[in-house]
């Protein structure tokens, strides 16, 4: 089984080979998993349906609301003042935005949404996927490649590192989320592999030592809006390197520095709903409201 | 670099109810692997939560996402967060634990399931290490004490020790054995491999042949 273990790896076996990262991704796909590519191709386009039916539904009508009441209907809000209003960060940065917000506000809801690399980031990669579908007429088959490029990234980053909020906080699950997007992003637009591994080293390093400190141990405060940062962010990331931008510190060393930051990271702000915003006089208060009552161990 | 994420769809998916891939998507596939384990209707359904879990369970909806893994419900199932109303429809009564200190299976997304009927009693320890991917870190079978390395895919066979080869021969075709441990007692013979690689449905059916009884996870 081979598995490409570094970034510089797969950067190095795509200049050599004259692929791109997204091609390379798909032969590894079916050489480890026996799969055709038909099969693979296939799995891909469903998971792209998910992610397509996710924003939808999250800036239709009123929106998505969880049952909490702690988040729902800011996408919509969103869709309306982008309609009347004219931003101030411009229409496709808010365009994704929407869509980033709007997935993870499904995902509160508990619907249905396709977890890249996790559902708390879920609304990261669509955020920018689908913003540039618009932006760049990107084709079905630029969308799947998407895709892929940010798994080849996403699979580096969850072997050597983590994307678990529990052992490495948001930088793992929005900050690897929004690396991949960055990569991808790329790509798409025409970049080298190098470029793409230049910008998810900026839009990883740009989230380092982001806490998981949920409201009530919730994916909601703060997790939806972080989504919109990662998938902002990604798209800054990927113009910073297809402008020529580089990182100075190599994609694989951001990567380390995450995982050893994760593990520094005290347990509270991991994932546990005990420190960080979670922790706030407001958050604590809103727990109580949603439990009634503090746990209790056995 | 330990190697859990070993295809493209462990980090793009699962498709799956929200809200938490660790914490939901990943509490079924734990579920789902102690109901293979355990492959008969069970009574009674223990979880003992550690460290995030026990703090956040309530929250991420890793109840019912348990319950929906050992009922047999995958994680995009539109039924997965009614599972707790079909267990109590299916007779099978449900009690989450949370407990205190570190986990011991050393990760903090961790829950311990134990699933029993009045023949048996099975006990999976596993964690969600993230975006729905899973390790089982322990199982308690048979009067077995399985340790596994963790990351899937795991295969379990029980049988006659003399055909213990003959399944090896042919894994070892398909993919490499990272780990292959044996169990005994008078009664039973049960083989631990841990692969490399997930296999294919019709190479887990030709691994049957001889095998009193086999478990893919």
């Amino acid at each position: 089984m081979q598995i490409y273990a570094t970034i510089a790896e797969l950067v190095s076996a795509a200049e050599t080979a004259d692929l791109s990262l997204s091609e390379l991704m798909i032969q590894q796909e079916v050489a480890n998993s026996g799969n055709s590519r038909d099969e693979v191709w296939a799995g891909m386009e469903r998971n792209l349906e998910a992610m397509a039916a996710a924003v939808k539904r999250g800036s239709t009508g009123e929106g998505a609301f969880s049952k909490t009441g702690l988040t729902g209907g800011e996408a919509i809000k969103l869709k309306n003042y982008r309609a009347t209003h004219q931003s101030l960060s411009g229409d496709t940065m808010l365009a994704a935005v929407q869509n980033a917000i709007a997935t993870n506000e499904v995902n509160a809801a508990m619907g249905i949404v396709c977890a890249t690399p996790t559902a708390g980031a879920s609304g990261t990669l669509p955020g920018v996927l689908f913003m540039l579908q618009e932006r760049l007429n990107l084709t079905h088959e630029q969308m799947i490649r998407f895709l892929f490029t940010s798994g080849a990234l996403g699979m580096i980053i969850a072997n050597n590192a983590m994307i678990a909020g529990a052992t490495g906080g948001c930088q793992a699950e929005v900050g690897s989320a929004s690396g991949m997007a960055a990569a991808a992003a790329v790509e798409i637009a025409g970049g080298t592999p190098e470029q793409s591994a230049e910008a998810l080293a900026m839009a990883l390093s740009n989230l380092l030592g982001l806490v998981c400190d949920p409201i009530a141990g919730l994916v909601e405060l703060p997790c939806v809006k972080r989504n919109a940062i990662g998938a902002t962010n990604a798209l800054i990331s990927a113009d910073m390197a297809l402008a020529g931008l580089t990182n100075k510190i190599p994609a694989d060393e951001v990567v380390g520095a995450m995982k050893k930051i994760g593990e520094d990271m005290p347990q509270t702000l991991r994932e546990t709903g005990r420190g960080g915003l979670a922790a706030t006089p407001t958050g604590i208060k809103m727990k109580m409201r949603i439990f009634g009552q503090d746990r209790d161990f056995e | 670099m330990v190697l859990n994420y070993k295809s493209v769809f462990d980090i793009i998916g699962p498709v799956m109810i929200g809200p938490s891939s660790s914490h939901t998507a990943g509490a079924v596939a734990i579920g789902h692997a102690a109901r293979k384990i355990f492959h008969a209707p069970a009574t009674t359904l223990t979880v003992r939560y550690y460290e995030s879990f026990a703090e956040t369970h309530r929250g991420h909806g890793t109840d019912y996402a348990l319950v929906a893994g050992v009922l047999g419900l995958p994680p995009a199932d539109p039924q997965v967060p009614n599972a707790l109303t079909l267990a109590q429809q299916q007779g099978l009564a449900v009690k989450f634990i949370e407990m205190a200190g570190p986990s011991p299976i050393g990760h903090p997304n961790t829950a311990i399931v134990t699933l029993s009927n009045e023949q048996r009693t099975i006990e999976v320890a596993g964690c969600s290490i993230g975006g729905g991917t899973i390790e089982i870190r322990r199982i308690t079978v048979d009067g077995f004490e399985l340790k596994p390395s963790g990351p899937l895919p795991i295969l379990l066979v029980w049988g006659a020790k003399d055909n213990d080869q003959r399944i090896q021969t042919k894994l070892a075709k398909m993919t490499k054995i990272m780990r292959q441990q044996s169990y005994n007692t008078a009664a039973k013979h049960l083989v631990e491999f841990d692969l490399e690689r997930s296999l294919q449905q019709h190479e887990v059916d030709s691994l049957q042949q001889g095998a009193a009884e086999l478990v893919y996870l």
